[in-house]
C-alpha cells in the first residue's frame, strides 16, 4: 500500500472546475482568434540556460533535469521568454507583426509555503512589431474582455509604467541593493519609511519629496495623469505621461476606461518589462488574476529587436473566485442511466446510442442483485442528482418515476 | 459600502478602538468583556473585528479585511501582499539575537538558533553569511540558551527585563519594530473616499502624539 503520495503544490482539476476550466479556455481562445491571435502550442522545457542570465526568476524556482546530452533543461517558469525565442527564430523580419496566443502550464518550484501552487495553469496573448499606444490599448481591452467573456464582472485594473519611476531614479545615483529596497518601499505604499531610507542616504530633499509622492501616484487616470505632470523633472518622464494619456484616450475610445486605475508606484518581478504594466484584479482579492504589459527590449536577446506587448491569465485564480462565489459555468447534467440485465445487453447498447444521437448522456450499467440500491448508490453521488434511470428486464423497458418502476412502450 | 478593520487582540487594538470611537464612529455592542468577534458601528460606515496577530495579514491580503493593524515583525515573518500605509510607532520594541555575551562562538562551528521567527532568523544569519542551524518553538523562548537546547535566540525584546532575569543579553539588534497600518490593494483604490479619512485620522493622531 502506497500512503499520502501527494505532491505538494500541484492539483487535480475535476468535476464542475473542469468544465469551466474547458469552457472558459475555449471562449477565451475563440476570443483571441477573432481579434487575429494565433494559437500557440509551446514545449514544456525550456534550456536552463535562458533563465540563468536573467535574474527576473531566482534559480532555486526552477525546476531543473538533465537530458541524455547533459544539458540542463527545466520546467517553463514562464511562457514569454520562450515565445519570444520562438517569435525570434521563426519570423527573422523585426517589422513583422505576429500575434500569438496560447494556454499552457508554468512551473515554479517555490520553497514555501507548501500549500502554494507549483503549477500554474496560464492563457494570454502576446502581441509583436507594434510599438503603438493603441497596441498597448488592445492588450489591455482583451484583458478586461477575458474576464468579462469568463464570466466575472467585478473587474479592476491597476495600470502603471516602469519608465516613470526609473528615469526619476536614473538622476540619483543609486546601487543595485539600494534600488531593490526603495522599490520595495514604493510597492508597499509605505512613505514612513521611504522618507527615513532617503534621509539615510542623504538624498537631495527636493529629491525625497519627489520620490516620496511616487506612492500615491494611483487613483483616477485624470487626477493622476496631473499630478504626473507636476512631478515631471526629465524629456524622458514627460514621454512617459504623454504616451501613458494616449493609452488612456484609446481605452476611453473603445469604452473601457470605467476599469481603469492609475498606478505608478508598482513595478513587476519580471523585469523584462520595459514601459507599460498593469494587473487585473477581481473582486477585492489582493492578489492579481492577470498581469501584463510592454516587454520592447526582450526579443534583442534573441538577435532581432522588436517591440512587444502581452498578458497572462493565471486560470485557477478564476475558477477558484467563481466557484466561491458559485457563478461557475454549470454544465446541463441530465443524464440517462440504462440498467439491463445480462440478456438485454445489446438493447441496451442501441438505447444508449439512440441518446447520444441526440447529443445526450447515456450510461450503461449492467444490472446488480439489487436494482433499488444501485440506482441509490449512484444517487449519492453529486454527479449523478439529475438522472433519468431506465431499466430493461424481461424484453420491457421500465421507466422510474418517484421511486417506482413503471412499465412504458419506449423511452 | 462598509470598511472592515481587522485588529490584533491586545494592547494596539485597545488604542485603535479608542481612536476610531474618538473618529465618532458609535459601537454600541462593544465592551472589552464582549465575546462578540465582530462589532459594527452604528451607521454602518466600518466594522472591525478582532483576530490572532499573524492573521490580520492574511484578512487584509484576501480582501476579508480592508485595513488592518498589525506588528512589523508579524510582516517580516509571513511577507503579506499589502500596502504598508502608515508607521504608527506604537507597539514599539526591537528584534533582537539574544544569548550569553560572556560565550563567544568556537571557530567554525555552526549557531544553533531557538526562535518563534525562523524567516527573520534566516534571513538575517544570511546576509551576515553566519551557517545557523534554525530551531522554531512555540514560546518561552528564553529557555533554549538555558537548558542547551540553542546558543542563542532571536526574539523580541521591549524592556529586556526577562532576558536580565534569566542571564541572558542582547547581543545584536536585527530591527526596530512598531505597528503598521496596512490596506487591501483594491480596496484603496475601490473604497478611497472611505479609506482616506480614515488613514488621514491616524495620521494626524501619530504627529499630534509625538
Amino acid at each position: 500500500m502506497l500512503f499520502n503520495n501527494n505532491i505538494e503544490g500541484f492539483e487535480t482539476i475535476q468535476a464542475q472546475n473542469s468544465y469551466a476550466f474547458a469552457k472558459i479556455v475555449a471562449d477565451l481562445t475563440h476570443l483571441y482568434d477573432l481579434y487575429g491571435y494565433q494559437q500557440t502550442f509551446i514545449p514544456t522545457f525550456e534550456a536552463y540556460d535562458l533563465y540563468v542570465h536573467e535574474d527576473s526568476i531566482p534559480c532555486d524556482d526552477l525546476f531543473k533535469l538533465i537530458n541524455h546530452q547533459g544539458k540542463v533543461l527545466t520546467l517553463k517558469p514562464d511562457v514569454t521568454l520562450p515565445i519570444t525565442r520562438m517569435a525570434a527564430i521563426n519570423h527573422p523580419n523585426p517589422d513583422e507583426i505576429i500575434k500569438f496566443s496560447y494556454k499552457a502550464n508554468i512551473y515554479r518550484n517555490f520553497s514555501a509555503p507548501d500549500s502554494i501552487k507549483k503549477e500554474i495553469n496560464q492563457i494570454g496573448i502576446e502581441y509583436f512589431g507594434n510599438d503603438s499606444p493603441e497596441c498597448d490599448g488592445e492588450i489591455i481591452a482583451l484583458s478586461i474582455l477575458s474576464l468579462l467573456k469568463a464570466g466575472v464582472s467585478d473587474i479592476h485594473i491597476d495600470l502603471g509604467h516602469v519608465g516613470f519611476i526609473n528615469y526619476l531614479l536614473e538622476e540619483l545615483d543609486f546601487s543595485d541593493q539600494q534600488r531593490l529596497t526603495l522599490f520595495e518601499f514604493i510597492e508597499n505604499k509605505n512613505i514612513g519609511d521611504i522618507i527615513s531610507y532617503l534621509k539615510m542616504l542623504k538624498i537631495d530633499p527636493k529629491y525625497q519629496e519627489i520620490i516620496a509622492k511616487l506612492p500615491v501616484l494611483y487613483g483616477k487616470p485624470t487626477d493622476v495623469i496631473s499630478e504626473m505632470k507636476a512631478i515631471c523633472i526629465n524629456k524622458k518622464m514627460e514621454g512617459v505621461v504623454q504616451k501613458i494619456t494616449e493609452i488612456y484616450k484609446h481605452l476611453q475610445t473603445m469604452g473601457f476606461d470605467q476599469y481603469i486605475n492609475f498606478d505608478l508606484g508598482f513595478t513587476n518581478q519580471m523585469n523584462y518589462y520595459s514601459d507599460t504594466i498593469f494587473k487585473a484584479y477581481i473582486n477585492n482579492w489582493g492578489e492579481p488574476v492577470i498581469s501584463g504589459g510592454r516587454y520592447n527590449k526582450l526579443s534583442e536577446k534573441f538577435g532581432i529587436p522588436r517591440p512587444a506587448c502581452g498578458f497572462a491569465i493565471d486560470l485557477m485564480k478564476i475558477i477558484n473566485y467563481m466557484d466561491q462565489n458559485s457563478i461557475l459555468p454549470q454544465r446541463e447534467s441530465l443524464k440517462n442511466i440504462i440498467i439491463y440485465e445480462a440478456d438485454k445487453k445489446t438493447a441496451a447498447y442501441e438505447m444508449g446510442q439512440s441518446f447520444r444521437k441526440e447529443g445526450k448522456i447515456a450510461e450503461l450499467f449492467i444490472a446488480n442483485e439489487d436494482v433499488i440500491k444501485q440506482i441509490d448508490l449512484l444517487k449519492s453521488n453529486p454527479l449523478y442528482q439529475k438522472i433519468e434511470v431506465y431499466y430493461l428486464k424481461n424484453d420491457k423497458i421500465y421507466y422510474l418515476d418517484k421511486q417506482q418502476f413503471k412499465e412504458v412502450e419506449s423511452r | 459600502m462598509t470598511i472592515r478593520f481587522a485588529l490584533a487582540k491586545g494592547r494596539v487594538a485597545k488604542k485603535a478602538i479608542a481612536l476610531l470611537i474618538e473618529l465618532g464612529y458609535v459601537f454600541d455592542d462593544y465592551s472589552e468583556k464582549s465575546r462578540k468577534l465582530i462589532f459594527q458601528d452604528t451607521t454602518g460606515a466600518i466594522a472591525f473585528f478582532l483576530v490572532k496577530s499573524p492573521d490580520v495579514a492574511t484578512y487584509v491580503e484576501k480582501g476579508a479585511a480592508d485595513i488592518g493593524i498589525v506588528g512589523k515583525d508579524v510582516l517580516l515573518e509571513h511577507p503579506a501582499k499589502v500596502y504598508e500605509m502608515l508607521n504608527l510607532n506604537i507597539g514599539k520594541c526591537r528584534m533582537c539575537v539574544a544569548g550569553y555575551p560572556d560565550r563567544p562562538l568556537p571557530y567554525g562551528k555552526k549557531l544553533v538558533v531557538g526562535t518563534k521567527y525562523p524567516v527573520i532568523a534566516k534571513n538575517f544569519f544570511q546576509t551576515k553569511k553566519q551557517l545557523v542551524d534554525i530551531i522554531k518553538l512555540n514560546g518561552s523562548v528564553e529557555l533554549a540558551p538555558i537548558i542547551g537546547l540553542s546558543d542563542c535566540i532571536v526574539d523580541i525584546v521591549e524592556s529586556g527585563s526577562t532576558l536580565k532575569e534569566n542571564g541572558l543579553a542582547v547581543l545584536e539588534e536585527i530591527c526596530q519594530i512598531s505597528s503598521r497600518l496596512i490596506v487591501n490593494q483594491v480596496s484603496l483604490k475601490t473604497k478611497r473616499t472611505s479609506i482616506d479619512p480614515i488613514i488621514k485620522a491616524f495620521e494626524t493622531q501619530l504627529t499630534t502624539d509625538v
